[in-house]
């Protein structure tokens, strides 16, 4: 007796439940779905084609790049209910490499269903992953080593590398130039940046919306602070700009070289 | 009464008997080795600072230690197999490269630096003569990757592990059901260097009235000459500041090191290097960052009468320091109470 009726009282409870989510709100976006992030490397208004393509900087000075490549790190997207999602911060390191497509397409999974209005990243490994030491960096190590991305003075990581010739008006003879930043004894040069969505991106258990990422290696020398490779390659032996304060510069330059071209919601 | 009393003896006697059976076979079949007793609990010495090392994020299992002792001394991890970190890390020189000046690495490669001690590594806030590292797990990256020490490549060591039973066994065991990563062996490398702590020298048990330890009234002029003169930078009981200071060496121009500048560009970092602890200096010979100086004797002429004055030197040292000879045996002598045999001598960090 006593147990059929605890039986009555349940199943009571589960037919109001029922009654609840079906009348409540027959619209509820739930369960978890994918969402790519895509970065494109573009270097103005051209497509980056690296090598052979020569990129003219407005002052004067012609790239050809043979390298680029950076750490995109802790992943966040918020929602338009201002809701965030933080993608989980050990699994949220990877390294983009234009001369590797596989590497240009990142696929974040185990994103809560939802529209996502804005993207926010990092360039670079944070203080607080510093301070973990080797805690929740899995084989990051192992990639970046693979990518010839360890900063290999100290125990760290080349977040941005940026490299190739150039010419000048006046440097008619081809110079190396190498941009690498990452942390230093003065400053962690990490930064994020957050891109609003031209449309919200649709992410659902069916759909993978996939967010396209400009990111512009002209303005990682002519963002707000103005970078000169002449000026930096003071020998005449190419510019090398790889410490000191002037990483400074080129980080903040870095935060805004990004923006989101289109959303793809299918 | 009587009766029963036996009985409980007996009772007693026959449990002692059970007890140490058990142990005895358990001490036989479990493990290979003498091994077993291992103390792996991290304490604060008592005339010890806080840590700065967070052991309770990374606390030492015995098969982490292991794991982080076999690491130490596998020279397999370099790329001509033979340059482990014990190579250059003597235990019985205060894990210093003995009698050299600068080490020699994988195909041998010169550095440009004399090997530091590896002791009480918890309890500093940066690492390496230029302070190029801030965190104890990441230190041994440097070591590990750099191309005149071990030239390792960690896709490789990944696939020894991968691939090597003892590794296999110690990997599962340290961090069961987790995959093997770089992040792990640096883990375990981290629960080996950190728990290398020197701190039973003789200075220490007497610091710590312990045993009844006295120091020799030589011993004792010579630790107050020492605090008046050295202990501006050699500060506390880890006996250094951790601060980086141009000691006034003459600059060699074929290295050039310009020291802590290498990691900040800034001017003022030019020639500095980090004040070293001074715990089993006896032991740890040559000194300097550059490995320059064989004896103490000529470390202390050094200071008294041989400073450089190069770009940023450290003001303390502008006019040397002034020292007599009877101040430089007393110092001496204090010096040598800092060396701590049971340490050096621990078969938890020996390589079998």
């Amino acid at each position: 007796m006593k147990s059929l009726h605890k039986f009555r009282v349940a199943m009571g409870f589960a037919i109001l439940a029922l009654l609840f989510s079906c009348s409540s709100d027959d619209e509820a976006i739930t369960g978890q779905g994918k969402l790519n992030l895509e970065f494109d490397q573009v270097f103005g208004g051209a497509d980056l084609i690296l090598r052979t393509q020569a990129n003219a900087l407005s002052n004067g000075e012609v790239l050809k790049v043979d390298e680029l490549k950076y750490i995109v790190s802790n992943i966040r997207l918020t929602k338009s209910d201002g809701t965030v999602f933080t993608y989980p911060k050990s699994e949220s390191y990877f390294i983009v490499d234009e001369s590797d497509i596989q590497t240009q397409l990142l696929t974040l999974d185990g994103v809560p269903a939802g529209d996502y209005i804005s993207v926010t990243f990092g360039i670079g490994v944070d203080q607080e992953q510093f301070n973990l030491g080797a805690a929740g960096q899995g084989n990051f190590l192992a990639l970046a080593e693979a990518e010839s991305m360890m900063w290999s003075w100290s125990a760290g990581y080349k977040f941005l590398v940026y490299e190739g010739t150039f010419t000048t008006p006046t440097v008619t003879d081809a110079e190396t130039f190498m941009v690498h930043t990452g942390r230093t004894g003065i400053a962690y040069n990490y930064t994020e940046t957050t891109l609003t969505l031209p449309e919200a991106a649709a992410v659902r258990t069916s759909v993978t919306p996939q967010v396209h990422i400009f990111a512009d290696a002209k303005r990682i020398l002519e963002g707000p602070n103005a970078i000169s490779l002449e000026e930096n390659s003071a020998t005449g032996l190419g510019a090398m700009i790889m410490g000191g304060a002037i990483l400074g510069e080129v980080t903040t330059n870095v935060s805004q070289a990004f923006q989101v071209n289109h959303v793809h919601n299918d | 009464m009587i009766k029963t009393d036996k009985m409980r003896l007996s009772k007693k006697i026959a449990s002692i008997f059970i007890a140490t059976a058990v142990g005895l076979l358990s001490s036989c079949g479990s493990d290979d080795d003498s091994y077993t007793e291992i103390d792996l609990s991290f304490q604060r010495p008592a005339n010890f600072p806080a840590p700065t090392y967070d052991y309770a994020a990374n606390p030492a299992t015995r098969a982490g230690f292991e794991l982080g002792r076999k690491l130490f001394y596998d020279g397999r991890l370099s790329s001509d197999g033979v340059v482990s970190c014990g190579f250059c890390h003597e235990q019985a020189a205060a894990f210093t490269h003995h009698g050299h000046s600068v080490s020699h690495g994988v195909n041998e490669q010169i550095g440009t630096r004399n090997t530091m001690p590896i002791q009480n590594l918890g309890f500093y806030d940066s690492f390496m003569w230029d302070g190029s590292v801030d965190h104890l797990d990441l230190v041994a990256v440097v070591a590990l990757t750099s191309e005149i020490e071990m030239n390792g490549n960690f896709q490789q060591m990944l696939s020894l592990f991968g691939t090597d039973p003892e590794y296999k066994r110690l990997f599962e065991q340290a961090f069961p059901n987790e995959q093997i990563s770089t992040e792990k062996m640096l883990l375990a490398l981290g629960q080996f260097m950190s728990l290398m702590v020197s701190s039973n020298s003789k200075f220490d048990k007497w610091q710590r009235a312990e045993d009844g330890v006295t120091l020799t009234a030589e011993e004792e002029s010579g630790y107050e000459v020492f605090q008046q003169k050295c202990a501006s930078c050699h500060a506390g009981n880890l006996f250094t500041d951790q601060s980086f200071r141009n000691n006034g060496l003459v600059i060699n121009p074929f290295v050039n090191d310009l020291g802590k500048y290498r990691t900040t560009q800034i001017e003022t970092d030019k020639y500095k290097f980090k004040v070293p602890s001074l715990r089993n200096v006896m032991k740890s010979a040559p000194y300097m960052h550059d490995g320059k100086f064989r004896t103490l004797d000529a470390v202390l002429d050094h200071y008294t009468s041989g400073i450089q004055q190069t770009q940023n030197i450290d003001p303390s040292l502008i006019n040397g320091i002034q020292l007599s000879e009877t101040e430089k045996v007393q110092i001496k002598a204090f010096l040598n109470t800092l060396t701590d045999e049971e340490f050096l001598n621990d078969s938890r960090f020996a390589p079998f």
